[in-house]
């Protein structure tokens, strides 16, 4: 998210590009995309993916920062980025607000009246509305920024930590994990009932793991690789062990013939509270990602990735009209035709406009980046000031 | 897309009027031919030995439709129009001999937890051998987390099971418009595999309103306001029809 960086990893920007094209697909209710995507084939799926870059990469960023100019300039630098994403969720939030109005107002099927009205929070606009600014109203798929502003507004604390005290952030954090999975705590949200659909009490584990690891890495000290050499055997089989129960799974869901293996012993695994069987998985995929792909790999040049690198560097800007096109797709989706052709369509559009948009954010940085000619300057002959 | 789906229907019309034409008035009178669906709807491959003794047996059954508004069935205007009784009228039909009373006990507005709660009062009083629990739609509306929707529907089955009631889920009600703002799949492929793990059967309303209403069988669009009453009243009436078009199937 933060600006390039001298030694930016691009593997970060790749990755995280991915997981915003993941995250719209998956989006879009019956999709037959979705069949494609990280969720069908693994425990996690994109989220995991974007809240632990996010953290690592804001880690990386802001020691840096840190380092340069001080604890008081990062912390402003880091809640100039809070705010940022905070107007992004209020700016998403009044467009849902517009679509649910207008549909309740077109709404005519007397069939759903009475279950409607559980959504009436029309009926008392401004309770809505300072739950909204409160973080604490998260209509469905506006939830994952919420968690991202929480966790970037107390980083600053976080990085605190990792560089003076990293077993004051590690400890904390992995026990309210814990306490989390044993008791099942969350966070209530509005309207009464409601709770944070990403427990910030547990995926902050995740985005702090995610930080660890990025002031690790900022520091240039590697992994030690005696390590890795113990590590990586049993990420592998860890992996390749979810792999093929969770693609057992998705074969199962559409042809119910073929065996969902550990189906009735694993089946369901919390995403609110990011369980055990979602984080394991993961870990040992990044694992299996750093070690296998080198910040240099051949892929990373190739022109069809490009597209996905840039969107990956725009990631905010990107996620918000992810969220938005989505919402669009399916409407256009359920109000026109949701046949295979226009689902294709729909998905194709929607990436294409991520990426276009995400190439014309990044051009415009880059002239933003060139610092202007003083016109006093421009106008005279070089030779001039050459010569005192 | 308004083409697309007229000529969807003119093709069903074609394919139900040869099928008619085939196989006499008889059928026609018995299956009113908007209650159509794709066979693969209609498949059940649970048993329902309780129901299945009783009916053989000739002795009274009872049976209790818990759930929400659309069990109520205000939408259709009258109690007798609602999904529960359109049942009762369709399975007296089909076994003449056996006393069947199906009990209405919706209530709008309730996650599935707090049907749970009513479990004792509600279900367990009235001394049925089959219950027919819909449930889904406030849980999706409200975004409820999934957990614990899965969570009670395991308890409820788990309860019904130890006292030895057969049960039917019934999943949620489609409506094109309400399907862009709430996020069905979720609540549904959860419900959906709820039932398989525990060998229940799922009632698929979602998917057979779905298929009506692209047949345009039902279009809330296209109607007046005071005819509103009478399209909800003919889903439900096709609701009860296909409910004991299965429970047929499972008790043979």
């Amino acid at each position: 998210l933060p600006e390039q960086s001298p030694a930016r990893d691009i593997r970060l920007d790749f990755f995280r590009g991915v997981s915003l094209i993941l995250i719209f697909v998956d989006h879009i209710p019956e999709n037959i995309l979705s069949y494609f995507t990280l969720q069908a084939a693994t425990f996690f799926d994109a989220a995991e993916v974007f809240i632990f870059i996010s953290g690592f990469t804001a880690a990386l960023v802001y020691s840096r920062r840190l380092q340069a100019k001080g604890a008081m300039y990062m912390t402003a630098q880091v809640w100039r980025r809070t705010w940022q994403l905070y107007v992004a969720h209020i700016f998403l939030f009044v467009i849902f607000i517009a679509e649910v109005s207008y549909t309740v107002m077109a709404f005519n099927n007397p069939m759903y009246n009475e279950e409607m009205r559980v959504a009436d929070f029309l009926g008392e606009p401004h309770v809505a509305i300072v739950k909204a600014l409160l973080l604490q109203f998260q209509p469905t798929f506006l939830d994952i920024l919420p968690l991202y502003i929480v966790m970037l507004g107390i980083f600053p604390a976080i990085l605190l930590g990792l560089r003076y005290q990293p077993a004051l952030v590690l400890v904390p954090s992995a026990l309210i994990y814990a306490t989390v999975q044993v008791f099942g705590f969350s966070v209530p949200a509005y309207p009464e009932g409601h709770v944070w659909y990403f427990n910030p009490l547990a995926w902050q584990c995740l985005f702090v793991l995610g930080a660890a690891l990025g002031y690790h890495s900022a520091q240039d000290r590697p992994l030690a690789a005696g390590l890795m050499r113990v590590v990586f055997p049993v990420a592998a089989v860890l992996f390749a062990i979810a792999l093929v129960i969770k693609i057992t799974w998705t074969i199962h869901g559409v042809w119910e013939a073929f065996p969902g293996l550990f189906l009735r012993a694993l089946w369901p695994i919390s995403k609110s509270n990011l369980a055990l069987l979602r984080l394991v998985p993961f870990l040992a995929a990044v694992v299996l990602v750093t070690q296998l792909v080198p910040a240099n790999a051949r892929f990373l040049q190739w022109p069809i990735t490009r597209p996905l690198l840039v969107c990956g560097a725009q990631s905010l800007e990107i996620f918000c009209l992810s969220i938005l096109l989505s919402a669009l797709g399916h409407f256009a989706l359920s109000e026109y035709d949701s046949g295979i052709a226009m689902q294709l369509a729909v998905n194709a559009v929607g990436i294409a406009i991520m990426c276009l948009t995400a190439k014309m954010i990044n051009w415009y940085k880059m002239m933003d980046r060139i610092p202007m000619l003083q016109p006093a300057l421009a106008g005279s002959p070089p030779d001039d000031r050459a010569v005192p | 897309m308004i083409g697309h789906r007229g000529r969807m229907g003119a093709f069903t019309a074609l394919t139900i009027f040869i099928a008619a034409a085939l196989t006499g008035p008889g059928l026609a009178r018995a299956e009113p031919e908007e209650c159509e669906v794709p066979a693969e709807l209609t498949e059940i491959d649970v048993k329902l030995t309780r129901v299945a003794e009783r009916l053989h047996a000739h002795q009274p059954v009872t049976i209790v439709a818990i759930g929400g508004a659309s069990t109520i069935g205000a939408a259709a205007g009258q109690p007798d129009l609602a999904y529960p009784h359109r049942l009762q009228v369709a399975l007296t039909r089909a076994f003449p001999d056996a006393a069947i009373n199906v009990v209405n006990k919706g209530v709008p507005r309730q996650l599935t937890r707090q049907m749970l709660e009513r479990f004792p009062t509600d279900v367990i009083a009235e001394d049925p051998v089959l219950v027919i629990w819909e449930a889904g739609i406030t849980d999706a509306v409200r975004g409820a987390p999934i957990d614990d929707f899965t969570d009670s529907l395991q308890n409820g089955i788990d309860e019904l099971k130890n006292r030895a009631i057969d049960t039917i889920l019934v999943d949620m009600q489609f409506s094109r418009r309400t399907t862009t703002l709430i996020d069905f799949d979720k609540y549904l492929k959860a419900l959906h595999r709820v039932g398989e793990l525990n060998e229940v059967y799922v009632f698929p309303r979602f998917d057979m309103m779905r298929y009506w209403s692209e047949q345009n069988m039902f279009n809330f669009d296209e109607v007046s306001p005071d005819e509103r009453a009478a399209v909800a009243g003919r889903v439900y009436d096709c609701i009860g029809r296909k409910l004991a078009q299965t429970i047929k199937l499972a008790v043979e």
